[in-house]
């Protein structure tokens, strides 16, 4: 049984999924045209669902299922070049076999939207989640969201084919949501009834410079060098400006679905003496981390990053400026680095020296209780600014 | 000490090895040297250009030379489309070039009467010693012997290193070079400051198109057709095609196996029997457009088609 709701202006259902089925009915209701992905864990039911749709003909889409994810990538960038709306999907190693096409999408300013079930690089294999895959694409120009639960991975997913195929933008996006934390979790959430909705939401607006037999002409020729600055500085700027997009496109979203994210969330910051920042499903611990140490007399809040690219500096310095000690719980190394990869960013951001932590490093599962413990040591003075520590490292 | 020099050339007439082989010589001498050839072009025929700092104290910056002491043209047909390199030459400097024409006529076409002028057939004796119209080895020679440096058995040290082979006749071509090659030295002084600067574009950037700002630039780099008719590369030929009608048997052999469409099927006035002229089916050649490959000449069933020395 579902239940129906009146939200907004749009008649919406409430249904129980997983991460990585949202991510699939969220591209599923924008109509895409063209699909190309290989499986790997933990993006698997993702993909699968998709070829569902297609083979029980509630998609009309071409799903391309190619050997690899260098052809996944290479073949939605074919295809939109075409001015066709398209979807693929990857974690950890399949984000590393598409390296090589990452940047190619951005130059050629190609709207591909893809799903990342976030999971660790191998050596070892792990197919659990972390971050590391989406740590390693950041200066690409991709632009990058991080969601932290069911319902965000399905609306973000809509959203983000209207924020990259709006005419001032037209770059590649990413959805990145935790591999197994979301991707396998189930979670309930609304969905409109109606996919007219979503594409009066989201047109395919065909804007981008795309190839059309009526007029010829080539995307992808070579950039000499003195023409390649100019063209990826274009592709630059777009991706700066597009903070603009995500945001309109994200207030738009709240006035028709009722439900709207922001460029991240905080939680408590306003007297704040200490706050924790992450991303991804773990805010949820952080926030009730912030209650528990609220308990004890410790003024603590929570912020959540949710664009990683571009990265929001206005919104954080908004949201932080006024808290004494931040702590960046980050989810992937920053190896040979100074210290977490958002937490390097953030202390350059805020211009002052912060706290940082690595967590959660091969999914190694963490709690509430730790993250309020951490916290807990960067109120006590317990730990150092800018030198890293570990939640949940055993040894020395 | 310090000499700056640009290399003027075309692909495949061995400017980088040129460079490299001056500045290896030159090391071996007890300089110090950087040869920064420009890449990119990945053409037989296009314009390039080299860069050569020989110093006696530590260099290791590879800027753009913007007025150098020395230019060498590889090619006297880049005369003329790289003048900002001749005009851009210090004053008592050196203007080096390989032609086949005569070292006054070749005076003519720079039109510096500050600067000093080599000439040298680069080409006829890259022909003679190497059999092959690669006239880098003589440009070395030449340099040597107008600059005073490297020693010719550096050069030679070079050559077996950067080249590993032919080594005997390349520097047989150099050393020919070296001394037979002919200077006209300055006739004025000249003004001592020059306004012109070679700019730092590449040398095979030269198309008919205007840089524009990022703004300006269709989105993602897209590319509208252009048309290859605009790039007259027939001034990248050393040898050009001619045709003795009264051999040719219109097999349009050349016709079908020119890379370029550069053989031509033409209309002729010809005399008929009883002295009347009538029209006939001819061979001919766009010599805007023919690089002198010489595949027609080889193709030629009859040997109606000769290739003869243009450069």
């Amino acid at each position: 049984m579902t239940l129906q709701l009146e939200l907004g202006k749009v008649r919406q259902k409430r249904i129980a999924l997983t991460g990585n089925h949202a991510v699939a009915l969220a591209a599923k209701m924008a109509r895409v045209e063209v699909i190309a992905a290989y499986p790997i864990t933990p993006q698997t039911p993702a993909v699968e669902r998709l070829a569902e749709f297609v083979n029980n003909g509630e998609l009309d889409a071409e799903y391309i299922p190619v050997e690899g994810e260098h052809s996944a990538l290479s073949a939605v960038v074919g295809a939109s070049a075409m001015g066709a709306r398209v979807f693929t999907a990857t974690s950890s190693q399949g984000l590393g076999f598409m390296y090589e096409i990452l940047p190619i999408a951005v130059g050629l300013r190609l709207p591909v939207v893809m799903g990342i079930a976030t999971r660790a690089y191998s050596a070892p294999i792990n197919v659990w989640g972390d971050y590391s895959d989406v740590m390693s694409m950041r200066e690409l120009g991709w632009i990058i969201y991080m969601v932290s639960n069911v319902q965000e991975a399905f609306d973000t997913t809509i959203q983000a084919f209207r924020v990259g195929e709006d005419p001032s933008v037209h770059l590649p996006v990413a959805v990145a949501y935790d591999g197994f934390w979301i991707s396998h979790v189930l979670q309930p959430l609304e969905v409109p009834e109606d996919e007219e909705d979503v594409m009066r939401y989201a047109p395919i607006t065909r804007s981008w410079r795309k190839l059309d037999v009526d007029n010829p002409a080539s995307l992808g020729a070579v950039g000499t060098p003195e023409w390649y600055f100019e063209i990826r500085y274009a592709a630059y700027k777009a991706l700066e400006d597009s903070i603009k997009v995500v945001l309109e496109a994200d207030a738009l979203y709240g006035k028709m679905f009722g439900r709207s994210y922001g460029l991240g969330s905080g939680y408590k910051l306003e007297d704040a003496d200490v706050a924790i920042v992450t991303y991804g499903s773990i805010y949820g611990l952080a926030r009730k981390a912030v209650d528990a140490l609220r308990a004890e007399g410790i003024r603590a809040g929570a912020l959540k990053i949710r664009l990683l690219r571009p990265w929001p500096a206005d919104f954080l310095r908004r949201r932080l400026d006024g808290v004494d000690k931040v702590v960046v719980v980050d989810r992937a190394f920053n190896h040979g680095g100074l210290v977490g990869p958002v937490a390097t960013e953030l202390a350059a951001t805020l211009a002052r020296p912060i706290y940082s932590a690595y967590a959660t490093i091969g999914m190694r599962a963490t709690d509430s209780a730790a993250l309020k413990k951490a916290a807990e040591r960067v109120a006590k003075g317990e730990v150092e600014p800018m030198r890293p520590f570990n939640i949940g490292l055993r040894g020395p | 000490m310090r000499i700056e020099s640009v290399w003027i050339g075309r692909g495949g007439q061995g400017i980088v090895t040129a460079v490299y082989i001056v500045a290896h010589a030159s090391i071996a001498d007890g300089f110090y040297a950087i040869a920064n050839p420009e890449f990119g072009a990945e053409r037989r025929g296009a314009p390039v250009k080299a860069f050569l700092t020989i110093t006696d104290y530590f260099e290791d910056s590879p800027e753009p030379i913007k007025n150098p002491d020395v230019a060498v043209f590889l090619d006297d047909k880049l005369i003329d489309t790289m003048r900002v390199v001749v005009e851009a030459v210090k004053p008592g400097g050196y203007v080096i070039v390989s032609s086949g024409k005569g070292p006054e006529e070749v005076a003519g076409i720079i039109g510096r009467k500050d600067v000093n002028i080599a000439v040298v057939d680069g080409i006829g004796l890259a022909l003679k010693h190497v059999g092959l119209a690669v006239p880098n080895g003589p440009m070395v020679g030449v340099f040597a012997k107008v600059m005073g440096l490297p020693r010719l058995e550096s050069i030679k040290e070079a050559i077996a290193s950067q080249l590993g082979k032919a080594v005997e006749q390349n520097f047989a071509a150099a050393v020919e070079a070296y001394k037979t090659a002919v200077v006209i030295p300055a006739a004025e002084a000249g003004s001592a400051k020059i306004s012109v600067e070679i700019p730092t574009t590449s040398a095979f950037l030269t198309g008919d198109y205007e840089l524009v700002g990022w703004d300006q630039i269709p989105e993602g780099g897209l590319v509208y057709p252009g048309s290859s008719l605009r790039y007259k590369t027939g001034s990248w030929r050393v040898e050009k095609p001619i045709i003795d009608h009264s051999k040719c048997i219109m097999c349009r052999r050349c016709w079908l196996f020119c890379p370029d469409d550069a053989v031509l099927e033409v209309w002729r006035e010809a005399k008929g029997p009883g002295g009347r002229v009538v029209r006939v089916k001819a061979i001919d050649f766009s010599y805007d457009y023919c690089k002198g490959c010489g595949i027609c000449a080889q193709v030629c069933p009859t040997g109606a088609i000769q290739m003869v020395r243009e450069l």
